[in-house]
């Protein structure tokens, strides 16, 4: 795949701004980008999962929430850091695989539906085990170090998880772009057509669910490392909804969306929350702020933008350089919320390989 | 056994408010394909505005009218957001009412607060056949019982039912014959937030609502009108009480905090096998 000059310069550009803003942002500011980093991981998961398999899940902060109970629970019993955070995507890969057999032949709404039952479920378990600290949680967790090397403060937490970022978003690279990769796309079009080209759809879904879930989980322990205790107050049914928004807002299917969607949503939510705060505010504004954020940015993009941010303005670009493919024809709604294959990425789409 | 009867009255209490929540589904899906995550919003919309409005004074009755008229409001405005825009899809349409529903928690918490609140029903029990059982749970069953007859005359035997159910089996054949299909949309989710409302105001008095109910609620109404395919009321029902009479027994003989889990297994476990039956069936990008 050949890539735009333009394109190049804008991920190299992305990558620069990242490494240097852990060294100059202050303490509040390295909470945020800690914030936003882990939170990609999870979102690129997501991305994958809707546009590629062209399933939903609002039960993504289950895996989040996994991962960072292996990870506590291994580092609590004395097992190093570092192997939490192998053990931690593992962990929560497999549970998604094992979720989504059953799961996965469900389709559209009822997936949906199935995925939040599977966070109140999940929700209902953890306070049951009292080794996982029940409703209280666990506490104490120890931060992060490998061998004698002190990873706690917000600096190197912040270069550990823009690494666990650039390793999620190569891995879905990798992954989107290989064979699989453009079966999967075919998959996303229609399922049918894709079936009937010989794509094994069942087990090419279910990888990706667990592909997701394995980001998530460990985005989730290294969360677990920085903020030290985990409780299952902390994983809200709204912390799915909010990855799905986010996955939206950037544009399903493509992984660039998914880091510009998070950093979108994060930093506005996190601006308004700062206003909210401000003096003479009442004390729910914040809630108030955040809420409204997400539910207009998600109606907008939704309704407005059905591609998502990232698409769009990639294709509007492509355009202005005059190379680009034709612009989305009206008929293009029609594919509604299962995102253009071909939007996804610079490229014609080719008819699905046969694997 | 007078104990066993009293918690099966209340379980088929509770259920007939999933059933009430799970008719609003009902309707809105049959008619517009989209499956309405706020629905349970507009019980806890309904809920709270009648909190107010009893706390201003206004009569019992006819405050709860007022507040099941704002759910109402709320349903015909969340389907002008979900699928006033055309060729908006149903997962589109799905994703938009969980958007209205971050909305709507904005607007809740800035009227109401976030802390629960609850409305007085009717107080007192009475004797039902040696069986002593609240007047609040009675009122709930009776009031379910006749909003089902009207749901089933209105999409039997009136004309604008008949238009609602075209609409829901053949949305290109409905607007050839000149049916306004969009606005009967409107008129379906409108449907959903009365009926939602309904179900809001009867529960109040036996729960604190607060705005983040709405989760439980929704969750409870699917499992009920998944029971019928989200498509027929009279399944929905049955599967409201099934699912309520379960609860209460789990929380009456077993363990408390496993009660709603007893309900989200039921859900799963029904669509897994209603997927299973007909694995190869299902429409593209629905």
């Amino acid at each position: 795949m050949r890539t735009p000059l333009p394109v190049l310069v804008g991920i190299a550009a992305t990558a620069v701004v990242s490494l240097v803003l852990p060294f100059v942002l202050d303490r509040g500011g390295l909470a945020l980008y800690i914030d936003v980093a882990l939170t990609a991981c999870v979102v690129v998961g997501i991305s994958l999962l809707m546009g590629f398999a062209g399933q939903v899940s609002l039960g993504q902060a289950v895996f989040f929430a996994v991962g960072g109970y292996t990870a506590a629970m291994l580092v609590l019993s004395d097992v190093p850091a570092l192997v939490g955070l192998v053990v931690a995507p593992l962990a929560a890969g497999v549970l998604a695989l094992l979720l989504g057999i059953p799961l996965l032949r469900l389709h559209g709404h009822h997936l949906a539906f199935a995925t939040i039952a599977m966070h109140l479920i999940f929700l209902v378990v953890v306070r049951q085990f009292d080794s996982l600290g029940g409703s209280v949680g666990l506490m104490g967790i120890p931060a992060l170090s490998v061998g004698s090397v002190d990873l706690a403060d917000h600096q190197s937490m912040a270069l550990v998880s823009l690494g666990v970022l650039a390793l999620v978003m190569l891995v879905a690279h990798n992954v989107v772009a290989s064979r699989p990769g453009r079966a999967l796309r075919a998959l996303a079009t229609s399922e049918t057509a894709a079936e009937s080209a010989g794509v094994p759809v069942g087990r090419y879904k279910l990888l990706v669910f667990a592909l997701s879930g394995a980001f998530a989980g460990l985005a989730g322990g290294v969360w677990a490392y920085y903020v030290g205790y985990l409780s299952p107050g902390m994983f809200p049914v709204s912390m799915s909804i909010t990855f799905v928004v986010m996955a939206a807002v950037g544009g399903m299917g493509s992984i660039w969306g998914a880091l510009f969607g998070t950093v979108l949503v994060k930093v506005i939510v996190s601006y308004l929350g700062t206003l909210g705060t401000a003096s003479g505010m009442p004390d729910y504004a914040p809630a108030v702020l955040s809420y409204a954020v997400y539910g207009l940015l998600l109606i907008g993009v939704l309704l407005f933008l059905p591609h998502g941010v990232v698409p769009e303005l990639r294709d509007r670009t492509a355009r202005w350089f005059g190379r680009g493919r034709p612009a989305p024809s009206a008929g293009d709604t029609q594919n509604g919320p299962e995102p253009d294959a071909a939007a996804a990425e610079p490229e014609p789409s080719r008819p699905a390989a046969r694997p | 056994m007078t104990q066993f009867l009293m918690f099966l009255i209340n379980g088929i209490a509770i259920g007939c408010g999933f059933a009430l929540v799970g008719s609003g589904l009902v309707a809105v899906y049959r008619i517009t394909g989209v499956v309405n995550f706020a629905q349970g919003m507009f019980a806890v919309v309904a809920a709270l505005s009648a909190t107010s409005f009893v706390a201003m004074g206004i009569w019992h009755g006819l405050a709860e009218l007022i507040a099941i008229s704002v759910g109402g409001l709320a349903g015909l405005i969340t389907g002008v957001i979900a699928v006033g825009k055309r060729g908006t899809q149903p997962l589109t349409a799905l994703l938009v009412t969980l958007a209205v529903g971050f909305l709507a928690y904005a607007v809740e918490v800035l009227v109401w607060g976030d802390h629960p609140r609850s409305l007085p029903g009717l107080s007192g029990r009475i004797d039902l056949l040696g069986v002593p059982v609240q007047r609040q749970y009675l009122l709930v069953i009776a009031v379910t019982a006749v909003v089902f007859v009207l749901l089933w005359l209105f999409f039997a035997r009136t004309y604008l039912g008949k238009v609602l159910t075209a609409c829901a089996s053949n949305p290109y054949a409905a607007r050839v014959v000149g049916i306004d299909v969009t606005r009967m949309a409107f008129i379906a989710f409108a449907l959903g937030g009365v009926l939602g409302g309904i179900a809001g105001v009867l529960i109040a008095p036996l729960r604190p609502i607060s705005f983040d109910t709405d989760v439980s609620l929704i969750v409870g109404g699917f499992a009920a009108a998944i029971f019928g395919g989200l498509t027929r009321p009279m399944m929905a029902l049955l599967g409201g009480v099934l699912l309520g009479i379960t609860e209460t027994m789990i929380r009456a003989y077993g363990n408390a905090s496993f009660a709603t889990m007893g309900a989200l297994v039921f859900l799963l476990v029904i669509m897994i096998w209603q997927a299973a039956r007909r694995p190869t069936v299902h429409k593209e990008s629905v």
